[in-house]
């Protein structure tokens, strides 16, 4: 067994695994027929076999994360504050319904992890009615859970079957209120991973709670200056096998009007990686009218798209890098969008520093400022080539335990 | 009864949007002040979301002029708002204007009342008349 102190750290994403000691991190590609627990002790049994299962902790995004459907009433506060607590809770997959125009959406087919309902402070009265219970009555859901107006619970919970209510998201000077919401998402995630086979045998290696990636993450970004040289505000690009993270510094939202003590917020894409989501990054690759210009930038034509092999590979990172900016600028209405002219620092990590060099990453960035954002701005790229981040928010969360 | 307030589109005269609030509280109106640099979009949103009656909107720098000549196309997307009170008041142009023609064209624009360059309590005055007469 190893010293006392010493604390083995494992990430299990949805392409490579990480494992960290005090003296070294290994990196492995998953082989996708072997289970997650058989397969880490095929690479890392040595490894793991020196630690007690109260010194390793784990955590991971490989269980596909949770989905969410969000029924609120408006775009500016319910719905914007109910994804934005979803988001930093490591929801990865978000639909949204404006309440009044209910009828007009379609049921999805799949089963949602969680639906969200939430709307109006605390002194509004009878905001929902038979249309939400009847467009509830038609969904496959796992859990629904009320964030509205407090007035309302009682009518809520007579009509909606097992619903769980917690506190209004939206306190009655308009303000989020993040805490009860965030706790019960977290929690959830927790219970989607105890409940997936292939997660849960990880169990057998540690007797510590097995977080969310994203939430390893966004804790260790008040602390990221302590191990790289990043500058604020800054913005941070997970680029993974099957989605982007992007973590950014609040101070980069453009015409924010939520009001919380994080420093730091996360947006999730789900479809856009560069192993299991590749062909959803090559759709939206194709549909961005500046990725042929970026890929005869590059010296290659749109066969690349078709090729294998580590060159193509390369490529998909460096579209990836492209298509994530864009996603947040001003060229795409998304959820968020950032205010990139007043970026100081890029931080990249995950595997896509395992494959791109820095001076490959600083191209595509200088390339995105100049043809979208007409700019010669020029944040600092900075690449997380050790997982320093990663190991700075597990460390953090071991203390804290 | 609920008032949504705030400054419409970048402007950010905060002190006039503070002396708004304590008139209308003054005036035992519950408020809901969105501050200055507000959009159009998270005005009605708020509306929605607190059940308000009347929604005051103000601008200094004649910036409303650009803003509210959506105003009507925006607020009919929103299903419930057939009863909500409409105002908007301070400086409403950019450079000289007839006060009477300035109104006559924020009514078409869907406000119920307008207050060019009228002081802040003939402006609240004037809404608390057209509230009785509502009635």
């Amino acid at each position: 067994m190893s010293g006392s102190n010493e604390k083995l750290l494992i990430d299990v994403g949805s392409t490579y695994f990480k494992v960290s000691t005090a003296e070294s991190i290994e990196q492995h590609f998953r082989d996708f027929n072997k289970d997650v627990l058989d397969d880490l002790m095929n690479k890392c049994g040595q490894t793991i076999q020196r630690f007690g299962k109260e010194d390793v902790h784990i955590c991971s995004s490989a269980n596909g994360g949770l989905s969410a459907l969000i029924i609120g009433i408006t775009q500016s506060f319910s719905l914007k504050y109910a994804t934005n607590i979803a988001f930093n809770s490591g929801i990865n997959i978000i639909d949204t319904i404006l309440y009044q125009n209910i009828e007009e959406y379609s049921v999805p087919s799949d089963l949602i992890d969680v639906v969200i309902i939430v709307g109006g402070i605390d002194t509004r009265v009878n905001i929902f009615s038979d249309s939400l219970f009847n467009y509830l009555g038609r969904l496959n859901c796992s859990n629904i859970v009320y964030v509205g107006s407090e007035q309302d619970k009682s009518a809520i919970k007579d009509k909606i079957e097992g619903v769980v209510l917690l506190p209004n998201i939206i306190d009655n000077r308009l303000h989020i209120v993040e805490e009860h919401l965030k706790e019960y998402l977290t929690n959830l995630y927790q219970q989607d991973i105890e409940g997936k086979e292939d997660i849960k045998h990880l169990y057998d290696i540690t007797a510590n709670q097995i977080f969310s990636t994203p939430y390893i993450v966004n804790k260790a970004l008040p602390f990221i200056t302590s191990k790289l040289s990043v500058v604020n505000p800054f913005i941070l690009l997970d680029i993974g096998g099957a989605t982007t993270d992007i973590h950014y510094s609040k101070d980069l939202v453009v015409d924010d009007n939520i009001v919380t003590e994080n420093e730091y917020d996360r947006l999730v894409f789900k479809k856009l990686g560069v192993y299991k989501s590749k062909q959803s990054l090559i759709f939206a690759a194709k549909n961005n009218e500046f990725v042929y210009e970026l890929l005869t930038h590059l010296k290659v034509t749109e066969n690349i798209f078709e090729e294998q092999g580590e060159k193509a590979t390369r490529i998909l990172m460096q579209l990836a890098i492209f298509l994530v900016l864009c996603k947040i600028s001003h060229y795409r209405q998304a959820y968020i969008n950032l205010k990139l002219l007043a970026v100081n620092s890029i931080v990249i990590t995950g595997g896509i520093t395992k494959v791109l060099t820095i001076g490959e990453i600083e191209d595509i960035i200088a390339f995105f400022y100049k043809k979208i954002l007409s700019s010669e701005h020029n944040p600092a790229a900075i690449m997380d080539s050790n997982y320093d981040i990663w190991t700075l928010g597990a460390i953090g969360e071991t203390v804290c335990q | 009864m609920k008032v949504v307030t705030g400054v419409v589109g970048n402007d950010i005269h905060v002190v006039a949007n503070r002396l708004m609030e304590l008139s209308l509280h003054a005036r035992g109106y519950e408020v809901f002040n969105l501050g200055v640099n507000t959009h159009l979009e998270e005005f009605f949103d708020a509306v929605v979301e607190t059940g308000a009656e009347i929604l005051l909107i103000s601008s200094l720098n004649g910036e409303a002029e650009g803003w509210s000549r959506e105003v009507r196309m925006l607020k009919a997307k929103y299903k419930d708002l057939d009863n909500l009170v409409m105002m908007i008041g301070g400086n409403l142009t950019v450079g000289a204007g007839k006060a009477d023609e300035i109104e006559k064209k924020y009514k078409k624009y869907g406000f119920d009342l307008v207050c060019h360059q009228v002081d802040l309590n003939t402006g609240l005055d004037s809404l608390e008349a057209f509230l009785a007469q509502r009635n």
